[in-house]
């Protein structure tokens, strides 16, 4: 990263994290929480929908399984707030390996038809842990909640979530300019060709494929401790996988900065638009919204905004 | 790898493809030997295009064998051939749009046979092979602003940023000017000189294939119909009539 952004990007998540120090209404806590979480998602998403061409439609499935191990592994062994906030991190790779496995069959399919497969996996993930009695079945799981104050609890896992949000944008960031992230262009851009330049396709796509489930894994562990009460409609609703893709092609798919503005924009409409305006009105404004971006900015904002500022430069 | 100098580079041994009732290639036997530049021709349809894919492993033969240096590469995926050291060009030009010109080279040097995982080295080799090809200039640019001329050059720029022992040259020469189809036939002897590498290559241009080609190998409807220097087969009655139509094989 050049400096100036650089210091940037060191001073935003400065004030992001003293923040709690104000001491804000839980209100905000709760609200950047949940932003920081789909900045998250969405940036992981990238790494295989983004940089490598294949738009998965079934995200929540590693959210969700990251969010219902942690809950297991939290009432079955009675861990303490600190062990089951940490427990998030083995959630977040059992997340990956089921990426491994489903990757390795999924990822030879291309196009409309891996997107189709990655829904139907989703679905088939939320049957299956509404069909298990251990993990609480239709009725959810329960866990225990930190004995602290609201404030100080919701603070802290407001600090772990910024914390994890640093991490994966790092990650995202550094892949993107890596040799991995200029193989998984070359796949977006003409697999077939990418082979001839000795790019192993196959392998790079499991790859991003495990990267981009292992964060929304650890991030379905700290919001299932964070609701503390976790049911799968909660964690696998297919509006989640959608809202994820939608995020990051909202802002731009494919580059680093483009699912980070697009989870800020829209958490924020959200938002927003259920505060301020009722149920009905808000879903019309918020798909005239997408209806809009999608006709004029199909790349996304963050290249609408960069052809626009060449356009200014070269008038 | 174990080397083998007595046996041929490259070599196919009964090569079968076939696309439903539509058989491209019918038990084509060819080799090629290390350091030639090895012609291949034929008319429209006749596989030529269809045992270049064969042999970088974009499609797998129904029949036949494929060996590299005497090892059996029939099964092995596109990218390993690659890295093995066989480069192609795509006689439809096809750059990753999504890249610089430079970025298009430096990403087949990073995954090619080089070895070379740094970034600055890999830039420099690749801004070495564009300045080799002529597309210094151009190295910043879109490929989507280069000429045809250019575009084919960067075929073959990113072909050689694997530093492959043999290259796949598919149609370079087609729809250039005669002062560009010059400058290619000079490209293609250099390309031999400083990269020692091993050309195959297929052309429509006479002139170029008459004036590289050490060997000419001639396809028509799948089937290898004549093979030998570029006097031989140029006078081979076979090769003329499915040029010019059997009416002229006998004069």
């Amino acid at each position: 990263m050049k400096k100036v952004p650089l210091i940037m990007a060191v001073l935003t998540v400065a004030v992001l994290a003293l923040f709690p120090l104000l001491r804000p209404e839980v209100y905000y806590l709760s609200f950047l929480f949940t932003l920081f979480m789909y900045v998250v998602l969405s940036s992981s998403w990238n790494v295989i929908g983004g940089y490598a061409g294949y738009l998965s439609f079934g995200h929540a499935a590693f959210f969700g399984i990251g969010a219902f191990a942690t809950a297991k592994m939290a009432t079955a062994f009675s861990l303490s707030p600190l062990l089951t906030i940490l427990s998030s991190i083995p959630a977040g790779l059992l997340a990956a390996l089921v990426a491994l496995i489903v990757g390795y069959p999924c990822l030879r399919i291309r196009g409309p038809y891996f997107s189709v497969v990655t829904i139907c996996f989703a679905f088939v993930v939320d049957l299956a842990v509404k069909n298990i009695e251990e993990l609480g079945g239709a009725e959810g799981l329960w866990m225990t909640f930190m004995d602290l104050p609201e404030e100080t609890s919701r603070a802290i896992m407001y600090e772990v979530m910024l914390l994890l949000m640093v991490v994966t944008l790092a990650t995202v960031y550094l892949l993107g300019r890596s040799r991995f992230g200029r193989g998984l262009t070359a796949v977006r851009t003409d697999e077939e060709v990418a082979e001839t330049m000795a790019i192993p396709t196959a392998k790079l796509k499991i790859q991003a494929f495990v990267v981009s489930a292992f964060f929304p894994g650890v991030a379905g562990g700290l919001f299932a401790y964070y609701l503390s009460y976790i049911h799968p409609d909660a964690v696998f609703s297919i509006n989640i996988s959608i809202l994820i893709v939608l995020m990051a092609m909202f802002g731009g798919g494919g580059t680093w900065l483009g699912p980070i503005v697009g989870a800020v924009i829209l958490t924020v409409v959200n938002e927003g638009l259920s505060t301020f305006a009722q149920a009905e009105i808000a879903r019309i404004i918020y798909g005239a919204l997408f209806i809009i971006v999608t006709i004029f900015m199909p790349d996304g904002i963050i290249a609408y905004f960069r052809r626009w500022a060449t356009a200014q430069r070269k008038a | 790898m174990i080397m083998d100098a007595s046996r041929p580079l490259l070599q196919g041994k009964g090569i079968t493809k076939r696309f439903g009732g539509l058989t491209a290639l019918s038990g084509v036997d060819f080799h090629v030997e290390r350091g030639e530049i090895l012609g291949l021709i034929g008319p429209n349809g006749s596989g030529k295009t269809t045992l270049f894919n064969v042999i970088s492993g974009l499609l797998r033969p129904e029949e036949g064998r494929l060996s590299f240096h005497g090892r059996d590469i029939t099964n092995l995926a596109p990218h390993k051939r690659a890295r093995l050291g066989i480069g192609r060009t795509f006689q439809i030009v096809r750059p990753l749009a999504t890249m610089t010109v430079a970025q298009n080279v430096a990403t087949a040097v990073l995954y090619g046979r080089e070895g070379i995982a740094g970034f600055r080295e890999a830039e420099e080799r690749a801004h070495y092979i564009l300045s080799f090809t002529g597309l210094s200039e151009k190295a910043d640019r879109l490929p989507s602003e280069l000429g045809l001329g250019e575009r084919k050059r960067l075929e073959i720029a990113r072909a050689l940023a694997l530093h492959p022992e043999i290259i796949l040259l598919d149609e370079v020469f087609a729809g250039l000017n005669p002062a560009e189809i010059s400058q290619a036939i000079d490209l293609t002897f250099r390309i031999k000189e400083a990269f020692g590498a091993t050309i195959f290559m297929i052309e429509h241009v006479m002139k170029a294939v008459m004036g590289t080609c050490s060997r000419i190998i001639v396809l028509n409807f799948g089937t290898k119909i004549a093979e030998g220097s570029p006097r031989e087969v140029a006078s081979h009655p076979e090769v003329i009539s499915a040029y010019l139509g059997a009416a002229y094989a006998g004069n």
